[in-house]
């Protein structure tokens, strides 16, 4: 099968050409990047939104993922995909990728897409292709739920990779939910208290709130906490209209501009960072595409770095 | 004159001698029963299919390649009249294994019993009932934990009066030691389950203190007897002081009769080997010892494996020879003659002593953390089981555990045992689905349906309103209402049990240059395809058991693969799609039931429907006869291993070359 043709059944959800056209986007080869650009180039943009899910292992994040996914899709003729981000082990590379088994969705259901990464022990709760892969569900699906690990080192990440970020938290004693403070109480654009018929939820909640309105003096109005449990379905209607009233906060070309940054970072360092200041910002390298601006790099820095 | 000290004054009698049986139908194992009790067996044990245990109807779609293989399909009462038939029910000690339908089950029989007039009071037996282990080990739970609780609870509170005989539940250790656990973990986890049902049913407030008392004691333990049998002993005499310990301070109990630990034994299947499987019979016979030798540690109730179970479910023949053991031990030997033959053994009482020390600090541990609920959902002890069982296969694996056969001493002389016509191994008669299915769609026909919906409409108003449903479920039972829909309507009202898997985080105590290099070869893989090899490890239809799937699992991740892990009871369409959306490059699918043909099709139609199946390779792992396996690479399954492919990293290697060769 020649790529157009996947990219014709991809277009209409066929599960098999959506899956290889992801491999194709999370694949490190340096032969595949014309390919990307190639498979872009036939799919049509798409007014897509990309919704970050994150939270600390245990705060039910799966869980409440499978039972948002069908309600979405109950409620709307939306298309999903989910991308759920897991961490591998920094011994042997590999990586056990559980979210599937927590999740579930119906067989068969074209509307619905689940895909499993590992972090390749990056520090940052995303793949390293999580970007690229992002970049393809968003030309086929209505709504692209990135789920991962934690909001770490490369928090900014998620705030550029989605228009709106949920943080999942359990209900917590006092001096977690002020541990909270410290930096990642500043990246969500809304919070979901999870486990909430957990009888400790009720006060986890009003410390949550009085919390946020020391931490986050930056707020106007104060973020939405909604309160869920995954276990018995409270709360998950609610959670699932918002989502799919989210609306698009970066353009691909702010994606772009800044995931190419932290790409370069990753390749080349201090050093990269100096040659795209050089050559007049991200924004002139990215003048013929992603794909070809990261194809070129390598030679160009190369060449550049001879003539210093 | 006083007695010497060796002797008794009256023989011991000896124990209730039963086998494990039941398959194909209703009518072929009412033979079974009726030929077995007439060899002398003293008990039935009833074996269920895995669609009864897990609450479908044998024409449901992920029942049907499992229907009969396991044990008996029971859709309806109209299948309990045959199987018990010609069996007198006030005389037999009925053993059931069943757990998460298991007071679909006592309906069903007290339902029996009513319908053919006899006195219910006067019926004696066992429900295993016991879900934790469920949940930690076999697999065929269906409720969350508290639902699950709930009913058991209900069925003690029901039998205590009504049916003074019945053990409504069995504590279980047998399947955690089969899923890995050490002596300490088997009495910890086993006691602390039992302190945590009586601390429900106290806190239920349905008994008085005299029942209460009572109902301490019906509660009757399953136990496993491994090979090291003097520590299996020893495991034995600890359980039964601990017990006396718990009983008498946490609850009371002043009667010493009802302090007593009563249990049952069905001695190890887990160290089996399907290589040179005759060695099985001695370590059978080694295994019955350990649980016998003892007079005050003595099991009451004693049911053998057969020889070959590492290959296929055994044959009646197979099942004969097992009960001949117990028979002889029982009947030929001294054995029931002697006082117990331990007592004052300085050595014995120190062995005990350590493990009554280590399983209290753990039990502690396990109520401090709320009781047994809170240790399974945080998956606290499921990820102390399959740590063990990483440790057991990394021993074996090294040597450093010695397996006559399997990993020393591995060259033998073939076995005649296994050159019969069936190649030593049991079929299950493939017709007989087909007359189960069309006599459950007469029972549907036939039954007056208003009854029977307003019996399952009230069985789901007392599941809401917290009342009994022990009596409502006999009604089900009287109404033909069939399995599916019992288990069907507490689904809806309880939801789904998906618990934890126990294998995150886990680490494999492996490495070497083996591993070293089997790493590399992935590192290869990985720059060649330009990913990391990607596999979705499952276990497709109804059992449970996934220590298998989840040490392949773990073994994957060790050598660097991505590793899809999508649990258990998963129909084949669902590992399609899993394999399909995740881009997998490998399937690794484990199923012991027996219905690895049948699934293993249905997994490559599905790839095929898909356009899948050049992407993704599939290879099977379980209890297969080589005929099957044959079968199935001819069928196209890239690998077959079993049993005997022990070694890990042979069938990481093996996993490697399959991706190495496209």
């Amino acid at each position: 099968m020649n790529l157009a043709e996947t990219v014709e059944r991809a277009r209409g959800l066929n599960k098999h050409a959506v899956a290889r056209l992801v491999a194709l986007f999370e694949d490190t080869r340096a032969s595949a990047a014309a390919e990307r650009a190639e498979v872009l180039a036939l799919l049509p943009e798409h007014s897509a939104t990309v919704i970050g899910i994150t939270g600390t292992p245990g705060a039910g994040k799966s869980s409440l993922v499978a039972r948002l996914v069908p309600t979405m899709l109950a409620e709307s003729d939306l298309s999903v995909a989910v991308l759920a981000v897991d961490p591998a082990s920094h011994v042997s590379g590999g990586a056990l990728l559980g979210d599937r088994t927590r999740t579930r969705f119906a067989t068969g259901d074209k509307r619905a897409y689940f895909r499993s990464q590992s972090n390749a022990a990056e520090l940052g709760g995303l793949a390293p292709t999580t970007f690229q892969v992002s970049r393809l569900l968003k030309r086929l699906f209505d709504v692209v739920l990135v789920e991962t690990v934690g909001i770490g080192q490369s928090e900014l990440d998620i705030r550029y990779l989605a228009d709106h970020v949920y943080l999942v938290l359990q209900p917590l004693g006092g001096d977690e939910i002020q541990f909270l403070k410290a930096g990642i109480i500043e990246i969500p654009d809304s919070f979901i208290l999870n486990k909430c018929d957990d009888p400790a939820a009720g006060m986890s909640y009003y410390q949550l709130r009085s919390s946020l309105s020391l931490a986050r003096p930056f707020d106007e109005d104060q973020p939405p906490v909604y309160r869920t449990s995954a276990r018995t379905g409270e709360g998950v209607d609610e959670v699932a209209a918002a989502m799919l009233t989210v609306t698009p906060r970066h353009t691909d070309a702010e994606r772009e501009e800044y995931f190419f940054g932290r790409w370069v970072e990753d390749q080349w360092g201090a050093t990269g960072r100096r040659f795209v200041a050089d050559a007049g910002g991200a924004q002139a390298l990215l003048g013929g595409g992603f794909d070809a601006a990261q194809g070129d790099f390598d030679a160009d820095i190369v060449g550049w770095l001879a003539r210093d | 004159m006083s007695t010497p000290a060796h002797e008794l004054a009256e023989a011991d009698r000896p124990w209730i001698i039963r086998t494990y049986a039941g398959h194909s139908s209703a009518r072929a194992s009412n033979e079974l029963y009726r030929s077995n009790l007439e060899k002398g067996q003293t008990g039935l044990s009833i074996a269920f299919d895995l669609p009864t245990q897990c609450g479908y109807d044998s024409d449901d779609p992920i029942a049907r390649p499992e229907v009969g293989k396991v044990g008996v399909p029971i859709n309806s009462l109209d299948d309990f009249h045959v199987l018990f038939d010609g069996i007198p029910l006030e005389k037999m000690n009925t053993s059931m294994t069943i757990n998460g339908t298991a007071m679909w089950l006592l309906a069903l029989y007290v339902a029996l019993a009513r319908e053919r007039g006899e006195d219910e009071s006067k019926l004696q037996g066992t429900t295993q009932n016991d879900l934790i282990k469920e949940y930690l080990a076999r697999g065929t739970y269906i409720f969350p934990p508290e639902a699950s609780m709930r009913l058991i609870a209900e069925m003690y509170e029901y039998c205590l009066e009504a049916i003074p005989k019945w053990n409504a539940s069995n504590i279980c250790s047998y399947h955690l030691q089969e899923a890995g656990a050490t002596p300490v973990q088997e009495l910890a986890f086993a006691l602390a389950n039992a302190i945590s049902l009586l601390d429900l049913l106290k806190e239920r407030g349905k008994f008085d203190d005299e029942q209460f008392e009572r109902a301490v004691g019906r509660i009757s333990f399953f136990v496993n007897a491994g090979i090291r049998f003097i520590e299996e002993m020893s495991k034995m005499r600890a359980f039964g002081e601990m017990w006396d310990t718990y009983t008498a301070d946490r609850f009371g109990v002043k009667n010493e009769k009802y302090r007593r630990f009563r249990y049952g034994v069905q001695v190890n299947s887990l160290g089996l080997t399907e290589a040179q499987p005759e060695n099985n019979a001695w370590r059978i016979l080694l295994e019955a010892l350990g649980v016998t030798l003892s007079r005050n540690a003595r099991c009451r109730a004693l049911q053998l494996p057969a020889w070959n179970e590492a290959m296929s479910l055994p044959r009646p023949w197979d099942q004969q020879w097992s009960l001949r053991l117990q028979q002889i031990l029982a009947y030929e030997t001294d054995l029931l003659e002697y006082p117990d033959l331990f007592d004052g053994s300085p050595v014995i009482e120190s062995k005990v002593n350590a493990l009554i020390e280590e399983a209290t600090a753990e039990i502690e541990t396990i109520l401090g953390m709320g009781g047994v609920i809170p240790a399974i959902e945080t998956g606290y002890m499921k990820t102390a089981l399959v740590r063990s069982m990483s440790e057991r296969m990394s021993e074996i694996n090294s040597g450093e555990k010695i397996v006559v056969g399997l990993n020393k001493w591995t060259e033998g002389l073939p076995s005649p045992l296994t050159g019969g016509d069936d190649g030593g191994i049991f079929k299950v008669d493939e017709k007989a689905a087909e007359q189960i299915i069309a006599s459950l769609e007469q029972v549907r026909e036939t039954r007056d349906s208003a009854r029977a919906e307003a019996a399952i409409e009230a069985l789901k108003a007392a599941a809401r309103d917290g009342s009994s449903l022990m009596e409502p479920s006999i009604e089900c039972a009287l109404a033909r209402v069939t399995t599916g829909e019992w288990a069907g309507a507490l689904r809806e009202v309880f939801g789904e049990y998906r618990p934890a898997t126990g294998i995150e985080g886990q680490q494999l105590g492996l490495s070497g240059d083996r591993v070293e290099m089997l790493r590399e070869r992935v590192n290869t893989l990985a720059e060649n395809m330009g990913h990391r090899p990607r596999i979705v490890v499952g276990k497709p239809g109804l059992d449970g058991h996934s220590n298998g799937a989840e040490v392949i699992a773990v073994s994957a991740r060790h050598v660097g693969f991505d590793v899809i892990y999508s649990g258990i009871r998963l129909s084949p369409d669902e590992i399609v799609q899993s394999a399909v959306e995740e881009g997998a490059d490998l399937i690794g699918a484990s199923v012991l039931s027996g219905s690895h043909i049948d699934l293993a099709k249905q997994i490559l139609d599905g790839l095929r429907e898909q356009g899948a199946e050049d992407d993704i390779a599939l290879v099977m792992g379980g209890i297969i006869p080589p005929a099957d396996a044959a079968e199935l690479e001819s069928m196209g399954i890239k690998r077959v291993f079993t049993p005997a492919d022990y070694e890990l990293m042979d069938i990481m290697e093996a996993f490697v070359e399959i991706l190495e060769s496209r």
